[in-house]
C-alpha cells in the first residue's frame, strides 16, 4: 500500500516538475529554451548508457548512435507526414510527436538488440570498437541516403517538447534506479562483477547482457526523437564519436554506476561550455600559460595523493617544489608564447576555447577523481537521512 | 643480510601484513609457513618491490631498500621465483633465462651461468627452444627457479616452489633448494608444505593472518606441538 | 594524391592490379600507425586514442620544416628539390618530435591512472586526444590543400612495370590520328594566317568547318591513344609512393627484429606479458613504456610525414581522427596487442578501401573499414591472429 503511494507520488511529482520546467523554458528565451531541452536530454543519454557500461558492465562507447537512430526515425516519419499533408511546417502536433518518439524506441531498441548480440562474444575494448564502428557506417549510411537528407540534413516541423523531455528524463532514472532495487537488477549487477559466477549462480547472462542494451537504447532513441522536434533540423554532425565520448564521459565522471553520479556530471558538463559563450575573448599566451601550469599542479596533487593513499604526508616539501614549479612553469609557458611569432598578441574567442577547457577539466578530473564524483554510490534525499541519523 | 623491522602493509584499508620483523642471516634456509591467506606472498611482493609499506623498514646488506623500485632491489642482488610461477609464456625457455640477467651486461657471465643452470636443470636443456607455455607444471617451476637465478642473486626469494606438484617433484625441487644454499646463495621460502619447508630450512617463522606467531630453528618448529597441530597433521 | 577515380571508371578488370597496389601503399600508413597503438595496448592494456593527434602533431611538424626550408605556397622561386636532404630531416624531425610528445602524454596522463580503473584511464586518454585537437585548433594554422608541397620530393614522375604490352595496331592507329591531327591543325594555322584574325571571329562557313575538323581530328587522336594505352596492362607507382612504401616496410622491419631480437624486444615482450613478474626480474617497467611510447609515436611520426608529403593530405588540428580511427580498427582487426596482426590489419584496410573505390563505391569508403571489422569479430573475437598463442607486445 505504502509502496504503491510512493510510486504514484513519484510519478506525479516527475510529470509536474516536468511541467514545472516546461513552463520555465516557455517563459524564457529561445536559446534558454533550447539549452534546457538539450540538458534533459543528455541525461536521458548519460542515465540510458549508464545501464549499459555502468551497471552491466559492458564496455559499450558509440551511444551516439543508438541517439542517431531514434531522431532520424522521427525526422523520417515527419518529412513522410510533411509531404503528405498530414502536418506542417508550422509545427508538429504533441500526439504525432508521441507517436514518432514510440516508434523511434522500437527501432532504436531493434538497433540495440542487433549491437548487443555481437557484445555476448565479446569482451572489453572489441566491444567498445564494434560499438563506434556501428556509429560510423550508420553515419556514413545515411550520409549517403537522400530520403534522410544526405550530408545536408534532414528537416522536421518543431515542437515545443521541454515538459516531455523531462518526463523522458525522469522515467529513465526511474527505471533504472528500480531496476537496481529488484532481483533483475541484482542480475545486472552481478553480470558487471562477475560474469562467470553470476552464469553459475543461475542469472540468465545472455538475457541481461541483451536486455541492457535494448533499454539503454531505447531511452536513447527516445532522446533522439525529441531532439529532432526541439531542433526542427538534424545531420549526422549531431552524432558525431565526439557526442559519444561525452556520453560516456559523464557517466565516468559522475562515477560508474552510480545513477545519481551521471545525472549531476551530465548536468554539469552540459552547462560548463554554456558559460563560456558569453565571457570575454583570452590572449593566447595566458591560456597556454594556464594549461601548462594546471598540468604541472595536477601532476603533483596525483603524486601526492598516491602517497597519501600509503598513509605517508600529503604535503611534503615535494609537494611544495611541485607547486613552485606549477605556477613557474606557467608563466615560462605563458612568456615562451610570446616568443613565437606565430603566437605572440593573439586572443581567443572564449567560445572557441570551449571544448579545450572541457577536455582539460575531464583529464584533471579523471587524475584527481579517477573513481568518478560519486563511485559507485548513489546520493539522494534517502541517504542524506540516513547519515543525519547516523 | 636481510633485516625486515616492524612492517605493515595495506591493501586500500584492509592489513595485510601486521608489524612483522625478521631477519636472514648470509648463508641460511630461512622458511615462512603460514596457511592460505596468511599474508606468505603480500610478505614476499613487499619484499621485491612491488607492494610498498606504511611503516617500518626493510634493510639488506646495511642498505635500506624499503622504497626502492622493483628492478633496484633485483640489482642489489634479491630475485624471487614469484607464486604460480608467473613464467612467461610467450617466450621460449632459453628467452626466459635470459630474461632472468636482464640486470646484468657481462656476456660472458651470463653465458656461464646460463650453462650452470642448464646443467642443474637436464630438462630444460632439452626444451631450450621450446615455448615456456608447453613445459609441464614442475618444468616450468624449474625454469622459475633458473630464471631468478640467473641475475646472481645473493638472496633468492621462493614464494610456494612446491605448490600444485606431484610429491616426487616437489621432493625434487626441495633438494634443488639444498643444492642452491650450498652453492652460497641464502634462500628465504615461503611454504604451504610446512612438513618440506621445515624440513631443510635452518629457521623458520610462523606467518598467521599478516603476524609472525612462532620462530625458532626448523627442526624446533617441526616438533613443536602447535605447528604439528595447525600444520602437520595433528 | 592516389585519385583511383581517375585510373578507372567502374569495374574496369585491368586497373585492378594498379587498384591493389595502391591499396597496399595505403594500408602501409594504416599499419604504421596501427603498430602504434598495438604497442602501446600489449603494455599498457590501454587505448591510446590520442594516438590519432599524435599523428597529426607529426604531420604539422613535417609541414613547419618543409616550410623552414622555404617550401610555402607563395615562395617565390619555388623549385623542385634535388636531394633528398628536406625529406630526411622532415622524417626524422617528425619521428623525434611525436617520440617526445609520446612521452610526455605517457608520463603526465597515462601513468599516473597506471593503477586506476582501465575505464578511468580510457577517458583519460579521450580527453588528451580532445585536448590536442582543440587546443591544435587554437594554435596551428589550417593550410591549404595539399598542406606539403610537392616540390620537396625530388623524385618526380613513375616507375611504370609493364604487365602486358600494349597492341601494335592500336598504336600503329594512334600515329595516323597523330598525323590527321597534325594535318588538320597546320590547315587551321594556315587559315588565321590568311585571314589575319584569330580563329574565333572567323565567322565564315569555311573557317567554321576547318576549326571544328581540328577540333574532332584532336578529339580522334585523344580516342584513339585512351584505346592504345588502355589495350595494355602497366602498375604505375608515383616514385615518391614507392619510397614511402620501402620505408614503411623498412620500418617495420625494424620494429619486428628490434622486438624480436634485441635485449630491449626482450622486455618489452616481458612487461606485455605481466607487469609484475616482468619487475621481479630486474626490468625497469617504467623505462621499457617510455620506450614503447617512444617507438609507437615515432611511427606515427613517420606514417604522418609520409602521409602529408606523399599523399598530400590536407592538415587540420583534426586530421588525426580518420587515420587514428581507421589505425585502430586495423590493429584490433589484427588481435589487438598483436604486431604481425597490426600491419596486416592495416594492410587489409588499405586495399579494402580502395577496392570499394574502385567498384564505385567512393562515399562508402570511410564505412568498410568497420564492416570488415564486425564481420571478422563475429567469427573470430579476438581478431585475425589475436589467439593467446601469437607473440604479443
Amino acid at each position: 500500500m505504502k509502496f504503491w503511494a510512493i510510486r504514484v507520488g513519484s510519478i506525479l511529482l516527475a510529470v509536474l516538475v516536468s511541467y514545472g520546467i516546461g513552463m520555465v523554458a516557455q517563459g524564457s528565451s529561445g536559446t534558454v529554451s533550447r539549452l534546457i531541452a538539450l540538458a534533459g536530454l543528455y541525461v536521458t543519454l548519460a542515465v540510458s548508457l549508464n545501464l549499459i557500461n555502468g551497471i552491466t558492465g559492458q564496455f559499450s562507447i558509440g551511444h551516439a548512435a543508438f541517439y542517431q537512430v531514434g531522431s532520424y526515425t522521427a525526422a523520417f516519419l515527419a518529412s513522410q507526414l510533411l509531404a503528405r499533408g498530414t502536418i506542417n511546417n508550422l509545427g508538429t502536433p504533441i500526439p504525432w510527436v508521441l507517436a514518432a518518439v514510440g516508434i523511434a524506441i522500437v527501432t532504436s531498441g531493434i538497433a540495440g538488440f542487433l549491437i548487443g548480440l555481437p557484445s555476448l562474444r565479446l569482451r572489453g575494448d572489441y566491444l567498445a570498437i564494434v560499438t563506434l564502428g556501428f556509429g560510423e557506417i550508420l553515419r556514413i549510411i545515411i550520409q549517403n541516403t537522400p530520403q534522410l537528407g544526405g550530408s545536408y540534413g534532414i528537416n522536421s516541423p518543431k515542437a515545443f517538447v521541454v515538459p516531455y523531455v523531462w518526463m523522458l528524463a525522469f522515467l529513465c532514472i526511474g527505471a533504472c534506479r528500480n531496476l537496481l532495487q529488484t532481483a533483475h537488477g541484482l542480475s545486472f549487477l552481478s553480470v558487471r562483477e562477475d560474469e562467470v559466477a553470476s552464469g553459475a549462480m543461475g542469472v540468465n547472462v545472455t538475457r541481461v547482457k541483451v536486455a541492457a542494451f535494448v533499454l539503454g537504447s531505447a531511452f536513447a532513441g527516445a532522446a533522439g526523437a525529441l531532439l529532432t522536434f526541439n531542433e526542427g533540423f538534424i545531420n549526422v554532425n549531431s552524432f558525431t564519436m565526439d557526442v559519444s565520448f561525452i556520453i560516456l564521459t559523464m557517466v565516468v565522471l559522475g562515477g560508474t554506476g552510480s545513477i545519481t553520479g551521471s545525472i549531476i556530471a551530465a548536468l554539469a558538463l552540459f552547462t560548463l561550455p554554456e558559460f563560456l559563450r558569453d565571457a570575454p575573448p583570452m590572449p593566447l599566451n595566458a591560456v597556454l600559460g594556464t594549461l601548462a601550469g594546471v598540468a604541472l599542479l595536477v601532476g603533483t596533487i596525483r603524486l601526492a595523493l598516491d602517497q597519501k593513499k600509503l598513509g605517508r604526508d600529503f604535503l611534503t616539501p615535494k609537494t611544495y617544489m611541485g607547486f613552485g614549479i606549477a605556477a613557474v612553469g606557467g608563466v615560462i609557458v605563458s612568456i615562451l608564447a610570446n616568443f613565437l611569432p606565430a603566437l605572440a598578441n593573439r586572443t581567443i574567442p572564449s567560445a572557441e576555447l570551449r571544448m579545450v577547457i572541457f577536455s582539460a577539466v575531464l583529464v584533471i578530473m579523471m587524475l584527481l577523481r579517477p573513481q568518478g564524483i560519486f563511485g559507485h554510490r548513489e546520493f539522494g534525499l534517502g541517504s542524506i537521512f540516513k547519515r543525519a541519523q547516523a | 643480510m636481510l633485516q625486515v623491522k616492524d612492517i605493515n602493509v595495506y591493501y586500500g584499508a584492509i592489513q595485510a601484513i601486521n608489524n612483522v620483523s625478521l631477519e636472514v642471516e648470509k648463508g641460511e634456509i630461512v622458511a615462512i609457513i603460514g596457511s592460505n591467506g596468511a599474508g606468505k606472498s603480500t610478505l614476499m611482493r613487499t619484499l621485491s618491490g612491488l607492494l610498498r609499506t606504511r611503516s617500518g623498514a626493510i634493510r639488506f646488506l646495511d642498505e635500506d631498500i624499503t622504497d626502492l623500485e622493483p628492478d633496484a632491489i633485483v640489482r642489489r642482488g634479491i630475485s624471487q621465483s614469484p607464486e604460480g610461477r608467473k613464467i612467461f609464456t610467450n617466450m621460449s625457455v632459453h628467452e626466459n633465462l635470459l630474461i632472468g640477467a636482464t640486470t646484468r651486461t657481462d656476456a660472458q657471465g651470463i653465458k656461464e651461468d646460463m650453462e650452470h643452470v642448464l646443467e642443474r636443470f637436464p630438462r630444460l636443456r632439452e626444451r631450450l627452444k621450446q615455448n615456456a607455455g608447453t613445459l609441464s607444471g614442475g618444468e616450468q617451476q624449474m625454469l622459475a627457479i633458473g630464471r631468478a637465478l640467473m641475475s646472481q642473486p645473493k638472496l633468492l626469494l621462493l614464494d610456494e616452489p612446491s605448490m600444485g606438484l606431484a610429491p616426487n617433484l616437489v621432493a625434487e625441487i626441495f633438494d634443488i633448494i639444498t643444492d642452491v644454499k650450498a652453492e652460497g646463495v641464502t634462500v628465504l621460502v615461503v611454504e604451504q608444505n610446512a612438513h618440506k619447508a621445515l624440513g631443510i630450512a635452518d629457521r623458520a617463522y610462523v606467518l598467521e593472518t599478516g603476524s609472525l606467531v612462532l620462530q625458532g630453528t626448523g627442526q624446533e618448529l617441526l616438533h613443536s606441538d602447535k605447528v604439528r597441530e595447525a600444520y602437520l597433521g595433528g | 594524391m592516389i585519385d583511383p577515380l581517375s585510373l578507372t571508371a567502374g569495374l574496369d578488370a585491368t586497373a585492378l592490379p594498379q587498384q591493389l597496389l595502391n591499396g597496399l601503399m595505403f594500408g602501409a600508413i594504416y599499419a604504421l600507425v596501427a603498430l602504434g597503438y598495438t604497442m602501446v595496448y600489449g603494455v599498457l592494456k590501454l587505448i591510446n586514442f590520442a594516438h590519432g593527434e599524435v599523428f597529426m602533431i607529426g604531420a604539422y611538424t613535417a609541414l613547419f620544416v618543409s616550410w623552414q626550408m622555404g617550401y610555402f605556397q607563395g615562395a617565390s622561386g619555388l623549385t623542385r628539390a634535388t636531394n633528398p636532404g628536406i625529406l630526411i630531416l622532415m622524417l626524422i624531425t617528425a619521428m623525434v618530435v611525436c617520440g617526445f610528445l609520446g612521452v610526455l602524454i605517457e608520463r603526465f596522463a597515462y601513468r599516473p591512472m597506471r593503477k586506476q580503473p582501465r575505464i578511468a584511464s580510457l577517458i583519460t586518454a579521450i580527453g588528451v586526444s580532445m585536448l590536442l585537437q582543440y587546443g591544435g585548433a587554437l594554435v596551428l594554422p589550417v593550410s591549404p590543400p595539399r598542406s606539403i608541397l610537392e616540390q620537396v620530393n625530388p623524385y618526380d614522375g613513375n616507375l611504370s612495370i609493364p604487365l602486358k604490352p600494349r597492341d601494335g595496331e592500336l598504336n600503329a592507329a594512334f600515329a595516323k590520328a597523330k598525323e590527321a591531327e597534325a594535318a588538320a591543325k597546320a590547315t587551321l594555322e594556315q587559315r588565321i594566317k590568311q585571314e589575319g584574325v584569330s580563329s574565333e571571329f572567323d565567322l565564315s562557313d569555311e573557317g567554321k568547318q576547318i576549326r571544328s575538323a581540328s577540333q574532332s581530328a584532336a578529339q580522334a587522336t585523344r580516342d584513339a591513344e585512351n584505346k592504345y594505352l588502355a589495350s595494355g596492362m602497366s602498375l604505375n607507382i608515383p616514385y615518391g609512393q614507392g619510397i614511402m612504401f620501402l620505408a614503411t616496410l623498412a620500418l617495420m622491419g625494424l620494429l619486428t627484429y628490434l622486438v624480436m631480437f634485441t635485449k630491449t624486444g626482450r622486455q618489452m615482450r616481458a612487461v606485455a606479458h605481466d607487469f609484475d613478474s616482468a619487475s621481479l626480474m630486474g626490468i625497469n617497467v617504467d623505462k621499457i613504456v617510455t620506450i614503447t611510447f617512444i617507438i609507437g609515436s615515432s611511427l606515427a611520426g613517420a606514417g604522418a610525414m609520409m602521409c602529408a608529403t606523399f599523399l598530400g593530405t590536407q592538415l587540420t588540428s583534426f586530421v588525426g581522427v580518420p587515420w587514428g580511427v581507421k589505425a585502430f580498427v586495423a590493429a584490433v582487426l589484427g588481435g589487438i596487442g598483436n604486431i604481425p596482426g597490426a600491419v596486416l590489419g592495416g594492410l587489409l584496410i588499405g586495399v579494402a578501401e580502395t577496392m570499394v573505390v574502385w567498384a564505385g563505391g567512393s562515399q562508402y569508403k570511410d564505412a568498410i573499414a568497420f564492416v570488415i571489422l564486425i564481420l571478422v569479430l563475429l567469427v573470430k573475437p579476438g581478431g585475425l591472429l589475436g589467439s593467446a598463442k601469437v607473440e604479443k607486445v
